[in-house]
């Protein structure tokens, strides 16, 4: 038998194959071109025409997204019709700032989430559980545009503590930046997170091996860390892996609130400008990003607990 | 040696009384049986040797286990005899095993805890030793060998008095024997076993002391005789209600891992054909293919000589006429709605019974099988396993079926369970129904079948009527099977050759 992580890895490789196809032939159903787009109304039917040529954008589809694949493979994701640039420029300078969101948020939100999550396990439905799950329920009902305008409003404009948009330089220098954007995007991950932490706890306090444990006299602070929490962690990586992905794919209203020069900004402006190798090159950057979160995941949660199986 | 000592206990839940003035001793070297139906506070009991009750049940009386007090007038003390003094086996011990850690780390666990002996517990549980052994995760192992994990387990405690809650439920007959000759070895060491059993030849087969129990009562020490088993009819000729030929059948597709190789069984109307082997020889498949469950098949089933789809291109009507009880049941019910409703459905939805009829008939099937209104109509999770079982069957039976395939139903259920059951089935045989019977006890087989056919890994190895077959068998299985129902029997249980191979599950 092939081991788990054989089976796994060769499926992530299937994904990446069929995700290349999609990736490209999703972009290419967008409506016009970058040659139609910037010069309509400036050129003829002939030069717009000369210009598609150029960009090589009259050749069949086929034909293109081989083209477009072998580049990729040697690591070349083209060039940006806009810009004229390497598009791996503006996927380099777009991901630092969504990356280091995404790191300051998981850093905090997953040990608090997996430590609310435990305590309201242990306290199912008892006051502490009900006020945990009333307060982090609420904070992920309320829309990041409103948790985002309310926190500006109060701690960048009435108190000054806090700037409230990014300037330009380096995020990792001046970590104030990062405080108002990670309190946004912290409320609903923390809820998602500490919910499943929660359930999967639960779960694992009522299974019979842990029953079976306590009756074999295990006390109960190493029930907890050694029997309850790896069979409790299972749901919450998963929930982290997709908590991930949503980070990653940087999140357009903190981006756009709090003018981050990130991730979902530069797909956004991408598609707005129909420069299809740049939207390309973000997607699926974007996407192996997601297919490898998606992996190392499942390869964790088939560490904590063996008997996962793949593709039953 | 009195190892354990339990004197008036009471156990009370609000108003309720859930036990009321047991008492009992643990005697060291021998094994004291509480036996009872179901709800009939064996456990509570037994689980007052640990200290443990229920949510909102309150203990009172008096427990010592060796030499502490665990509970006393005012209910639990502060002793705590839990692994290292009483370890308890629950009902499926191998499910008791946590899927993430490795066996060796909860072994060595315990073993720190209660200063046990590893290698020894192991060995006594017949577990190869060897590191590679230790390393493995519980799902690396077979069943079987997932229960001497868990014999293990509480083993390395290094415990004087055993708990063990019906050890013997699912078991075939031959593994069961086995059980009965390992249990001896245990007393052997010196530990005292507190066996909870309904089944009363395993009982008979080990105990030293019985305390029988009845509604929370001490209501005998001696075993009651086995209830007299209703007598079964006599088959009827004409053709074959259900048959099937060349029946093969595989776990996955395109033939791989057969379980089932050319298998013909038919079933007339008003008779019972049986349906023996040991555990994984495939009874349960054939049951599932006769039932259309199982897709993965070869051959020709026939329902009064129409060929029979498999389950899911069945008309309402061929699903209604025939029907499958099976042995885990808890899954097929809605845990949200009442079960005297969801019994209730299968005749409004395969027989177009008016709901206020439906419900009815539901109800007076279920207080035939010994299932209350009161407790037909709360949630599935609030009945016992034995409930639930009879309610499966009342469920089937609703459908008004003529071929019913009851696979292991019993295995749950305590003697008056069975009894209740075996009477609603035969009244159903006089009625004409055809019913297929599976499972692993011949004794209990022979005495409801006309015919009998004994499986092997997917083969019939033997088959003809339960007068012939228990007196002059000819396959080695059908003695062994034979031999293994008479365990318990008033003359010495007989000696087999037992086999111990058994293989890691990958």
């Amino acid at each position: 038998m092939r081991s788990y992580a054989a089976q796994r890895a060769l499926l992530a490789v299937l994904q990446l194959a069929v995700l290349s196809v999609l990736v490209f032939v999703l972009t290419s159903l967008l409506p016009g071109d970058a040659a139609e787009l910037r010069f309509t109304e400036t050129l003829t039917p002939e030069q717009v025409a000369r210009l598609r040529a150029e960009l090589g954008l009259d050749r069949p589809a086929p034909e293109r997204f081989v083209h477009w694949l072998g580049n990729v493979l040697t690591g070349d994701l083209g060039t940006s019709l806009i810009s004229g640039g390497p598009v791996i420029d503006i996927v380099r300078s777009s991901i630092g700032a969504t990356f280091v969101l995404t790191v300051a948020t998981l850093a905090i939100v997953v040990p608090l989430a997996v430590a609310l999550g435990i305590v309201m396990g242990t306290r199912e439905n008892g006051r502490i559980d009900r006020a945990i799950t009333s307060v982090t329920l609420a904070l992920s009902a309320i829309p990041d545009f409103v948790i985002a305008v309310v926190l500006v409003a109060v701690f960048s404009l009435r108190l000054g503590w806090l700037p409230a948009t990014w300037v330009g330089g380096d995020l990792l220098a001046s970590p104030a930046l990062l405080v108002l954007p990670v309190a946004v995007l912290f409320g609903r991950t923390v809820c998602l997170l500490s919910r499943q932490v929660r359930a999967g706890t639960i779960n694992a306090l009522h299974a019979e091996y842990v029953v079976q444990a306590r009756r074999l006299g295990v006390p109960r602070r190493q029930l907890l860390l050694r029997h309850v929490l790896p069979n409790a962690a299972v749901p919450g990586v998963q929930e982290l892996a997709r908590t991930g992905d949503t980070l990653l794919g940087g999140v357009l209203v903190v981006e756009a609130i709090f003018a981050i020069p990130g991730f979902a900004t530069a797909l956004v402006d991408g598609v707005e400008t129909r420069d299809i190798p740049t939207v390309q090159g973000l997607t699926l950057v974007l996407a192996v990003a997601a297919l490898l979160i998606n992996l190392t995941a499942d390869l964790a949660c088939n560490r904590l607990v063996p008997r996962t199986a793949l593709l039953r | 040696m009195t190892l354990a000592r339990v004197d008036d206990l009471r156990a009370t839940a609000g108003s309720a009384i859930l036990v009321d003035g047991v008492s009992f001793e643990v005697v060291a070297g021998e094994v004291t049986a509480l036996v009872g139906a179901s709800g009939s506070g064996k456990t509570t009991s037994a689980l007052a040797l640990l200290g443990e009750h229920g949510g909102g049940v309150r203990l009172d009386g008096r427990v010592e286990v060796g030499g502490e007090v665990v509970v006393d007038s005012n209910g639990r003390t502060q002793a705590d005899v839990r692994g290292r003094v009483v370890a308890y086996m629950p009902q499926h011990p191998g499910s008791a095993l946590n899927p993430a850690r490795r066996i060796g780390t909860t072994l060595r666990e315990l073993a720190k805890l209660h200063d046990g002996d590893v290698e020894e517990a192991v060995r006594v549980a017949q577990l190869p030793g060897d590191r590679a052994t230790l390393k493995r995760f519980p799902h690396q192992f077979s069943g079987g060998q997932r229960q001497r994990v868990a014999l293990a387990q509480a083993l390395t405690c290094g415990p004087r008095v055993l708990v063990l809650d019906e050890p013997s439920t699912g078991l075939d007959s031959i593994t069961r024997l086995q059980l009965v000759q390992e249990l001896r070895e245990l007393t052997g060491t010196g530990l005292g076993i507190l066996l909870l059993s309904h089944d009363l030849d395993l009982v008979r087969a080990l105990a030293t002391r019985v305390v029988v129990l009845d509604a929370g009562r001490v209501v005998a020490d001696v075993l009651p005789a086995s209830p007299d088993l209703p007598a079964t009819g006599t088959s009827t000729g004409g053709q074959p209600l259900l048959e099937a030929m060349n029946l093969s059948a595989s776990l996955r597709p395109r033939g791989r891992d057969v379980v089932l190789r050319d298998v013909a069984v038919e079933v007339r109307a008003g008779a019972c054909l049986g349906i023996v082997g040991r555990s994984g020889s495939g009874k349960t498949t054939l049951a599932r293919c006769l039932a259309g469950l199982h897709e993965r098949h070869t051959g020709r089933i026939r329902l009064d000589g129409e060929p029979l789809p498999v389950l899911r291109n069945r008309t309402r009507e061929q699903t209604r006429r025939v029907q499958y009880v099976w042995q885990e049941v808890r899954g097929s019910f809605d845990e949200r709605r009442p079960v005297d409703q969801q019994v209730a459905r299968t005749a409004q939805r395969l027989r177009g019974l008016p709901a206020q009829q439906a419900r009815e008939e539901a109800q007076a099937t279920l207080a035939r099988l010994g299932v209350a209104a009161i407790t037909a109509a709360r949630p599935p999770s609030r009945l016992s396993g034995g409930e639930l079982q009879r309610a499966a069957l009342a469920r089937a039976v609703l459908a008004n079926p003529d071929v019913l395939i009851c696979d292991e139903i019993t295995t749950a259920l305590d003697d008056r369970g069975t009894a209740l059951v075996l009477d609603l089935l035969t009244e159903l045989k006089t009625r004409g129904t055809g019913l297929i019977w599976i499972g692993h006890d011949l004794g209990l087989v022979a005495t409801v079948a006309d015919q009998v056919l004994v499986l092997d890994e997917g083969r019939v190895v033997e088959q003809g009527p339960p007068a012939t077959l228990t007196t002059e068998p000819h396959h080695e299985l059908t003695r062994r099977l034979v031999a293994a129902a008479r365990i318990g029997a008033p003359q010495s249980p007989p000696v087999l050759s037992i086999d111990t191979r058994s293989e890691p599950r990958r």
